[in-house]
């Protein structure tokens, strides 16, 4: 019912609204609400009664016809002063109070924002390359700010630098919930600052930041370059470290190598523990692998997990051959198999690697430091040649082109002489030496 | 309406009409006067649909009437008048204010539209000396919340006791609680406004009441309103619905550490830190010796300062820190000169009370400091 009644309070406001001016509607309308609807008489509350008089002065009639329009009817209106907060508002006030006597007050209850719950030290994986990162992290949690600080998380992507920094923040939720935490990216912390100075709210960004007691800021790179950015973090920073507060940074490499940083800060980066995690290796992926079928309570046969590890290269891109592999699964309705692992990695690699000839030709060009126009030219210098061949064989081997084909694309050449360029490197292969060497680069330069 | 005042009589009366005039007002309305001239008096009234004030002068009545003009220019005139006598008439739709060598009219309102303020008194809840009123409710009122997030806070607590009443308000991070004794409570209706949960902003209003003689204060339940009135003056602010918080369960009831010492000096000396507090959100710390307290703070980029400041402790030597706003605060709204403060470890509230007087007491929460 009283949701009822609000429900039809807002609507006929939204009428109203639009008959009166902004300032009236403001001052008078605003804090009204409808107490009751009986036979022929509207009962509506305000908080004063000033303004119920006013209201009954000279809106009257507005107010009825809203109210009669609503209610397809020709009702009285019967203006009271009645505060509408007093159910909702004790309740919380008693929380706040409580929270006063055990001396931190205006605590937000409740999920901590911006952090994924499922994110814990219970569900990371851990092997020799993260075992530190690991160690560190958690003593950090349980001592917060008496440890190492700042804690700086540096390694590749997908190696669980995010993971760990929220299980921090999830950490020490639970144990002392009044704790202020901020678990920010930097971007985001970059867009804050931006918004606090162009609405000249800098002094509220700053006491939001600056009474955080764990202030978490994942991907501190990207700040590199950001003048007034970086000065507000180095403040920001001081102070946290000055009142015991942790912070807890992370970043694709250490802090000596993130370029445009201001030199005070990337010592004070560096200034606490630096952790560096590594590329899982394969141990730590199958574990990863057997840690997420959990999560998605899917029986994985360790000897698929052993067969994804083996072939996945980072960790991120294991979830999504799992999960590819636990869909076929289910649509199949049957255990998974080699064949769908071989299946997943197959379309893994259709995906990600498309191959154009023109990429070859520029990798040899790069490699060698030529250019196409050389290679595609009349020009016979051995150096040239050489590269000539190894195009040749290239093309053939990873696009399997015609012998035509590969002529017509280096400057028109019969198919012979592309024949026995191919032959020639192929020849050479056979016996290690320097040529392979060059192969394996140029190779290396197109897959990445 | 038709009348004669005496300048410096209005002139006495109409700064208290301001404290409602908003310059930034909302309605144009509420930016202008009710001049009402009956029985022997002119009364003036304004409103900000939050608190009324309305005031009475002595005036000579040639013919009864009311009129609605623009609060500012209409203070500003009266203000710059010199002392004499001075006439205000008002026609149809304008008001002119005559008085030795000036003569001034105003483009006037239809009265109709202003809001009543009250329509009547209500109860009488009690009688009170206004020197009480204004000393000991301005040690209780600075500590209510202005932040209108949490109604409830906003509010002061006036408490129905034996011999008079409890004074309660915080804002969750202070607490200030006040017993006053005062004869001619209304003590009818037992259960009825036994608890009032009073606006703040209407009791600071009170507090400046200046005439001689005592306040009543009235309620209306019907209404939702209190009424502070003396014999020219009469102030209309609300009763907030809401639940005060139970405070009794944080007033702390033992202690490790009692210090006594004077407040002037505490407040210097808190003044004083404060200046190398303000960046670092304004924390100063206090350790306790044997026959002094050391108030000291420290900014990195700045530097550090600390003050000694005499005093007798009884029981163990500990630290504790606060927010010296809400210290300094509590210094500028007390008179007392002998302090004590109280507290069981640094992250217990720190309790402050008066030497020779235990009906009162303030609370601050700590900050939480590394050592």
């Amino acid at each position: 019912m009283e949701k009822d009644l609000n429900t039809a309070w807002k609507t006929i406001l939204s009428t109203i609204e639009t008959k009166v001016s902004r300032v009236n509607y403001l001052t008078l309308f605003r804090q009204t609400h409808l107490v009751s609807v009986e036979e022929n008489i509207v009962t509506i509350g305000t908080t004063s009664p000033m303004i119920a008089d006013m209201l009954q002065k000279r809106f009257y009639n507005e107010i009825k016809k809203s109210v009669d329009d609503y209610y397809q009817g020709d009702y009285q209106l019967n203006l009271v002063t009645k505060s509408i907060e007093k159910k909702n508002v004790s309740k919380n006030d008693k929380e706040t109070l409580l929270t006063f006597a055990q001396e931190k007050p205006l605590i937000q209850l409740g999920h901590l924002p911006r952090v994924r719950s499922e994110f814990t030290f219970d569900t990371l994986a851990v092997s020799s390359s993260n075992q530190l990162a690991f160690v560190s992290a958690q003593t950090v949690a349980k001592n917060l700010g008496t440890s190492y600080n700042p804690l700086f998380i540096y390694g590749p992507v997908g190696v669980g630098k995010t993971h760990l920094m929220h299980a921090i923040a999830n950490f020490t939720y639970q144990q002392s919930p009044e704790k202020k935490i901020i678990y920010i990216t930097s971007e985001e912390f970059t867009n804050e600052v931006v918004e606090a100075i162009r609405n000249t709210e800098t002094s509220k960004m700053k006491k939001r930041f600056r009474s955080a007691s764990l202030l978490v800021i994942d991907d501190i790179q990207f700040i590199a370059g950001k003048d007034r950015v970086q000065e507000e973090l180095f403040h920001t920073f001081n102070i946290l470290i000055d009142n015991g507060s942790q912070i807890v940074l992370s970043s694709d490499r250490p802090p000596s190598e993130i370029k445009k940083l201001e030199k005070r800060l990337s010592s004070r980066f560096a200034g606490g523990l630096t952790v560096d995690i590594e590329s899982p290796d394969f141990e730590l992926k199958t574990a990863i692998l057997l840690k997420k079928a959990d999560k998605y309570q899917f029986d994985l046969p360790i000897e698929i997990a052993k067969a994804l590890a083996e072939k996945a290269s980072d960790a991120r891109s294991l979830e999504g051959l799992l999960l590819r592999i636990i869909t076929e699964s289910k649509t199949k309705e049957q255990k998974a198999t080699l064949a769908m692992v071989d299946n997943a990695l197959g379309i893994e690699k259709q995906e990600s690697k498309r191959l154009y000839p023109e990429d070859i030709i520029k990798n040899v060009c790069f490699f060698y430091n030529i250019k196409p126009t050389q290679l595609k030219g009349p020009k016979r210098d051995a150096g040239i040649v050489k590269a000539r061949q190894i195009t040749m064989y290239l093309l053939k081997k990873e696009l399997e082109l015609t012998y035509v084909e590969i002529g017509n694309m280096l400057g028109g050449r019969d198919h012979t002489t592309v024949m026995h360029g191919v032959l020639k490197v192929e020849n050479m292969l056979k016996t290690p030496n320097k040529i392979s060497v060059d192969i394996m680069g140029i190779t290396k330069g197109i897959f990445g | 309406m038709h009348i004669q005042v005496l300048s410096e009589n209005l002139q006495k009366r109409i700064s208290l009409i301001q404290h409602v005039i908003s310059s930034k007002s909302q309605l144009p309305i509420l930016q202008h006067i009710l001049l009402e001239g009956k029985e022997g008096r002119l009364l003036l009234s304004a409103t900000d649909l939050d608190v009324g004030i309305q005031v009475a002068i002595p005036a000579k009545i040639l013919t009864e009437g009311s009129t609605l003009v623009s609060a500012r220019q209409f203070i500003e005139l009266i203000n710059s008048l010199p002392s004499d006598k001075v006439e205000l008439k008002s026609n149809e739709n304008s008001l002119e204010v005559s008085s030795l060598h000036s003569k001034s009219t105003f483009q006037t309102l239809i009265k109709e539209e202003f809001p009543t303020l009250y329509d009547a008194l209500g109860d009488t809840i009690t009688t009170i000396d206004k020197d009480i009123l204004q000393k000991e409710f301005t040690k209780v009122i600075f500590a209510a919340s202005t932040d209108n997030a949490r109604p409830a806070l906003t509010g002061v607590l006036l408490k129905r006791e034996e011999n008079g009443f409890l004074l309660v308000a915080t804002d969750a991070f202070r607490l200030s609680l006040k017993h006053i004794v005062t004869e001619g409570v209304n003590s009818q209706d037992p259960g009825k406004y036994e608890k009032l949960l009073v606006q703040s902003r209407v009791l600071r209003e009170a507090v400046t009441l200046k005439d001689e003689g005592n306040v009543i204060i009235h309620v209306s339940s019907k209404n939702n309103q209190i009424i502070f009135a003396d014999t020219n003056t009469t102030i209309i602010g609300r009763l907030i619905d809401a639940e005060f918080p139970l405070y009794d369960d944080i007033l702390p009831s033992e202690h490790s550490l009692r210090f006594v010492f004077n407040r002037e000096e505490m407040h210097k000396a808190v003044k004083i830190s404060g200046i190398f507090a303000r960046e670092t959100d304004n924390i100063v710390r206090f350790s306790f010796l044997k026959d002094k307290v050391v108030v000291s703070a420290n900014t990195a980029a700045v530097g550090s300062n600390m003050v000694e400041v005499e005093g007798v402790l009884e029981g163990e030597e500990n630290e504790i820190a606060f927010n010296a706003k809400y210290l300094l605060d509590f210094f500028t709204h007390v008179e007392e000169e002998e302090l004590v403060f109280e507290m069981q470890g640094p992250l217990n509230p720190g309790v402050f009370k008066f030497k020779s007087d235990d009906s009162y007491m303030h609370i601050i929460m700590p900050v939480r400091v590394q050592s």
